[in-house]
């Protein structure tokens, strides 16, 4: 039985050794079709296709090349005869017709259609009739050898992303692709929430990052800005210490960004922590707002300035838009630290001036808020 | 007086207490949490230990003869593996690689051979995920992206777009940059979730214009695909490169880098030698993975490139946009 098995895959290498010469060299040379459908349901077919190294010998593909523009066709026309015989577009599962509209051929030497390793590509353009939600599938037949493997790359207008399909020597038919202007979303990644407000205002995107950091990521920066909201009598206390840590993490978000100042994160993430639990603590022990609270509240905003510079140094400003990326992120960073005020005082902050709210609300939220800051201090020292 | 003194000092006890609980709780939740579901750690507080083979499979002098498996699997530890193709099946003998996190897994490339007969590679990492979930008690999805969107890194990428519980990225430079969340590439440094195991993702065009660069925080491997290997280093756009090796030094001055690890050997032992192109038995191969000292002298040559041509250094060699035909072969 291993003999036999030794035997077929012997059969089998051999097999793949003859045909593979076609495949040789880092596929290079490989075959691709892009169908690309518009707002009319207009469908653009284009084949970009090794024809030297596949469907015409070199010094055939090499003499169209070299003929006048009239007179190419003469010298493609085996080729185009046998693709439009081969290859199949099956909308809704029948075959549909493609007719040429051109086509680009160009080679810079005959040795260089020879050489697979440096691939003289043509180019052809077919156009096809297509309806907003039938299906696409493309079929090659057995015997038609092309440069391996062949990508399919599908664009459909309304849909946010191509669909990629892989035709090779032992797949030749795709599975279908969807006509449909249903956009398609792999994630909710943030690319995604990027790309699609790109379109409409190319600034909101950094506003939304810079929101997306405190609401929901930001679950630290959030219990701090909390802290400060359980211990702040008034609303003008609270809204000079959020102005103060604001200018404060604005300062050095900027100064990080710019490389003026550079702290590891591993140093910053379990500071951010113990900034927590200082803040819970001196709530819970101090009767009164001491006058250098605004101090310390600058201080730690410093410190989250740097968290937040760590976040969008990983994604990257464009050169060309730093500053006016930095601002608007800063922005919204603001944003959220206000909705994060606006909830809590929807949630519990009608209740300030009643006599239960410290002992049943700020306090034990307090104490919530610093057992969690001192879990993830001894969780970002410890592990 | 005292009666409110001691009122005061029980009540900052007892509040000091509630912090203590509540620190308490979330550890004891969060080990419950652990237990009740296998769930897997995988701190970059230290690098995770592996190893690498003394030396891979490298075909052998006839490739007809060859009864080497198809695909050499390499536990580097028991959350990575290692894969190569065999160099008589196809002379790339590229590497991929197979990384577990909780209830994931990434399968990064698939050769360059399409055929399931002569190149198995879905029987073979099914095989891994099956006897790595009956060993550590998940089930797990499989993600089967590229480091890079050539033929020789996706030819058996169909073999498993039929396979259930699958999410297949795609071969197009869209699909790659929303699946792995890029806005900003290549420049963007994407924090990437594998079940709790996190990867540094960042872009390295250069030889390819939608290639990534992957620092695993776990066991501290930078993995750079085809853009840094122990062989001709094909690039089509120079600036792009450079720019690309000055991100990976910049990253590996953040993180600590054990080893580079990578797609092809083409390099022999002896420095500046190479296999001729199409080599199918290469006795003399290198290890594959590379070290930091190996990418200062790729950073250092930014300076001796000023054109189009071959440049040649110990371990790799710098084919900058010329065609691929040119060859170092005698």
């Amino acid at each position: 039985m291993a003999k036999y098995r030794t035997f077929l895959n012997r059969c089998l290498l051999l097999s793949i050794l003859l045909t593979a010469s076609s495949a040789y060299g880092h596929m290079l040379n490989m075959t691709n079709i892009h169908i690309l459908v518009d707002e009319q349901q207009q469908s653009t077919v284009t084949v970009s296709i090794d024809l030297g190294q596949s469907l015409l010998s070199a010094e055939d593909y090499w003499a169209a090349t070299q003929a006048p523009l009239n007179e190419q066709h003469i010298y493609l026309q085996p080729a185009l005869a046998q693709l439009k015989q081969s290859l199949r577009f099956l909308v809704d599962g029948e075959v549909r017709n493609l007719q040429m509209i051109d086509f680009e051929i160009g080679a810079l030497s005959l040795d260089a259609i020879k050489n697979p390793l440096t691939p003289q590509m043509a180019t052809l353009r077919y156009s096809l009739n297509v309806a907003n939600g039938e299906r696409i599938g493309v079929e090659l037949d057995q015997g038609l050898e092309i440069p391996w493997p062949c990508l399919v790359k599908i664009n459909v207008f309304g849909q946010n992303l191509p669909q990629s399909r892989l035709l090779t020597d032992y797949d030749r038919i795709s599975i279908d692709a969807s006509l449909s202007e249903k956009p398609l979303m792999h994630t909710t990644s943030l690319a995604s929430l990027m790309s699609g407000w790109m379109n409409i205002a190319p600034g909101v995107s950094w506003v939304a990052v810079g929101f997306q950091h405190i609401v929901p990521k930001g679950l630290d920066h959030m219990l701090f800005i909390l802290g400060l909201f359980f211990l702040s009598s008034g609303w003008r206390l609270l809204l000079i210490q959020i102005t103060g840590f604001t200018i404060a993490h604005s300062l050095t978000l900027g100064l990080s960004m710019y490389g003026v100042i550079n702290l590891s994160a591993e140093i910053v993430e379990p500071l951010i922590a113990l900034s927590i639990v200082y803040i819970a603590i001196d709530n819970l022990f101090s009767k009164q707002v001491a006058r250098f609270r605004l101090l310390i509240v600058c201080f730690f905003g410093l410190l989250h300035g740097l968290g937040f510079a760590s976040v969008l140094a990983n994604i990257g400003l464009p050169q060309e838009q730093f500053l006016l990326g930095l601002g608007l992120f800063n922005f919204g960073v603001e944003i959220g630290q206000l909705t994060v005020i606006a909830g809590a005082y929807l949630i519990v902050g009608w209740g300030r001036r009643q006599v239960w709210y410290d002992s049943m609300v700020a306090q034990p939220a307090t104490i919530v808020i610093a057992g969690t800051g001192a879990y993830w201090f001894l969780k970002r020292i410890a592990f | 007086m005292d009666t409110n003194n001691r009122s005061n000092g029980q009540k900052k006890i007892s509040m000091m207490l509630g912090i203590a609980l509540v620190t308490a709780s979330l550890f004891v939740v969060e080990q419950a949490v652990s237990m009740a579901t296998s769930t897997l750690t995988f701190s970059p507080r230290d690098a995770a230990a592996g190893t690498f083979p003394e030396v891979w499979i490298h075909g052998s002098k006839s490739a007809m003869d060859n009864e080497d498996p198809a695909v050499q699997v390499h536990a580097y530890n028991e959350h990575t593996y290692i894969l190569r193709e065999n160099k008589a099946v196809n002379y790339e003998g590229a590497f991929m690689y197979l990384l577990f996190g909780n209830e994931k897994a990434l399968l990064i490339d698939q050769g360059s051979t399409a055929s399931p007969a002569l190149f198995p590679l879905r029987d073979v990492v099914d095989g891994i995920i099956a006897e790595w979930e009956a060993k550590h008690g998940q089930t797990t999805q499989l993600i089967v992206a590229n480091s890079h969107l050539h033929g020789d890194h996706y030819a058996a990428w169909n073999q498993f777009v039929d396979r259930p519980n699958t999410l297949m990225v795609g071969l197009t430079h869209e699909e790659v940059m929303d699946y792995w969340g890029f806005s900003n590439y290549p420049e963007q440094r994407i924090e990437y979730d594998l079940g709790g195991r996190t990867f540094i993702v960042t872009g390295t065009p250069g030889h390819q214009s939608s290639e990534l660069a992957m620092y695993d925080t776990w066991t501290d491997l930078l993995y750079t695909g085809d853009m840094f290997y122990r062989g001709r280093l094909y690039l089509e756009d120079w600036e792009a490169w450079a720019a690309s090796i000055k991100r990976l030094r910049q990253l590996a001055d953040e993180y600590p880098v054990t080893h580079l690890v990578n797609n092809h050997i083409e390099m022999t032992v002896t420095p500046k030698v190479d296999y001729p192109v199409g080599t199918t038995w290469q006795p003399e191969e290198p290890p594959m993975q590379m070290t930091l000292q190996m990418l200062d002298i790729a950073v250092d040559a930014i300076d001796d490139v000023n054109g189009p041509g071959i440049y040649k250094y110990e371990d790799f060699m710098i084919y900058n946009e010329i065609p691929w035909s040119y060859t170092t072969d005698p």
